[in-house]
């Protein structure tokens, strides 16, 4: 009972730090189980899928339709990341503890980049040719008494190519990607933050099953913990979207670039040690 | 994208939800109970089995679907939950199937595919994974 409990606690932590932090609970469940709970890489990869899969479910459900995820660009990049996601759910079952140990440390890194640099839009008016013939465009919608804004999309193909990474990352190590996805939207297809964020929401549920297929049809789900991670990383991450609206992310902000900072050194330390 | 239509509404914001609620109930109904059943009746076997995959990591169980459903008719607790896991999974795969059919139904033939081939893909991955 004190082992269940204690691996439920701590998905929930998880879930309530990824919620409050934007990056989902995956980023922080993995060291978790690695670090507090001394499981093995494969075994906290397999799990953090799960609860990756379930969180978006959870928090998800209700959605589809709210006015700002743009369903084309999530089908079109999801083509990516979820050949992305199968080649690297297939490769986590190959390669060794250490590399997926080291490929964490450095996902951390560019989590906390992501913090650090999550500014604004760089919109642009008009979609390039391709995303035009794919009619990728779309409309923010407006304020209360305004027009909708139009936004246009640019070079799909760059966008693509980091989403077969994003895909790939999620596979090999059971996270969600989302920082990875919102800049690729952001910065490389100009698309607007908000439209970004909840295209990137919808998206990893399918990049996660997508892995979580792959490790469920191998038998490479440990249930002992897959199950109470699950529940616990998804009741975590709704009690934190409830509290969002009440705190001050801005200021906590340092401390989770601090937090991501520190678990980067201590994966890649654990790499290097293992290698 | 932003032209909503009379089928859009149906297929999106009516029917996508009651289904994709009733899968995620089921799964979580699954889980807890074999969570539960866990915990209450075999603890030692829960404690056991966490300190076996700490020390050796976790050996490949390939069950198939028939032996899972078997196993858990006969109440006993990890096969329920490996069900329950894979009822989970089936939330992504519903959503992407009911994009698929709304594309369909627009005839938007371009989107079609692209919805197919997410929906081939995550099908390769039981494949890959079956065989990998």
């Amino acid at each position: 009972m004190v082992v269940l409990l204690g691996l439920l606690t701590l998905a929930v932590g998880a879930g309530f730090i990824g919620a409050l932090s934007g990056l989902g609970g995956g980023v922080f469940i993995v060291p978790a189980l690695l670090i507090l709970a001394h499981v093995p890489m494969q075994v906290a990869v397999g799990a953090s899928m799960i609860s990756v899969v379930a969180t978006s479910a959870g928090a998800s459900v209700a959605f589809v339709r709210d006015g700002w995820t743009n369903l084309r660009v999530a089908m079109v990049l999801e083509c990516a990341t979820v050949t992305g996601a199968v080649t690297g759910a297939y490769l986590a079952g190959i390669v060794p503890p250490w590399v997926l140990e080291l490929l964490f440390a450095l996902m951390m890194l560019q989590s906390a980049y992501f913090t650090v640099t999550k500014a604004g839009d760089s919109m642009v008016p008009r979609s390039d040719a391709l995303a035009e013939r794919l009619e990728l465009g779309g409309r923010i919608p407006a304020e209360t008494g305004g027009t909708d804004l139009e936004y246009g999309v640019t070079n799909v193909p760059g966008g693509a190519a980091l989403m077969v990474v994003a895909g790939l990352m999620s596979g090999l190590l059971g996270i969600g990607s989302g920082a990875l996805k919102v800049m690729a939207m952001d910065y490389v297809m100009h698309i607007p933050l908000k439209v970004s964020s909840a295209t990137s929401n919808f998206m990893i549920g399918v990049t996660a099953g997508a892995g979580a297929l792959v490790f469920l049809a191998r038998g490479d789900v440990a249930t002992v913990i897959a199950a109470p991670v699950a529940l616990g990383v998804t009741a975590g991450a709704l009690t934190g979207s409830r509290v969002l609206p009440h705190v001050n992310v801005q200021a906590l902000r340092n401390l989770f670039v601090i937090i991501l900072v520190l678990i980067a050194v201590e994966m890649g330390w654990r790499a290097l040690s293992g290698f | 994208m932003n032209d909503t239509t009379a089928d859009e509404e149906r297929i999106l914001r009516v029917w996508t939800p009651i289904i994709l609620r009733t899968i995620l109930v089921a799964a979580i109904i699954l889980l807890l109970i074999g969570l539960l059943s866990t915990a209450w009746q075999h603890p030692g076997y829960y404690i056991e089995r966490f300190h076996r995959l700490q020390k050796y990591g976790h050996p490949q169980y390939r069950d198939t679907i028939a032996t899972l459903v078997a196993a858990s008719l006969k109440g006993e607790p990890r096969p329920i939950m490996t069900l329950g896991l894979m009822v989970l999974t089936l939330v992504p795969l519903a959503r992407v199937a009911f994009c698929f059919l709304f594309f369909l139904k627009e005839r938007d033939f371009t989107y079609v595919a692209f919805t197919a081939y997410v929906l081939i893909g995550l099908v390769a991955g039981v494949i890959l994974g079956r065989v990998g």
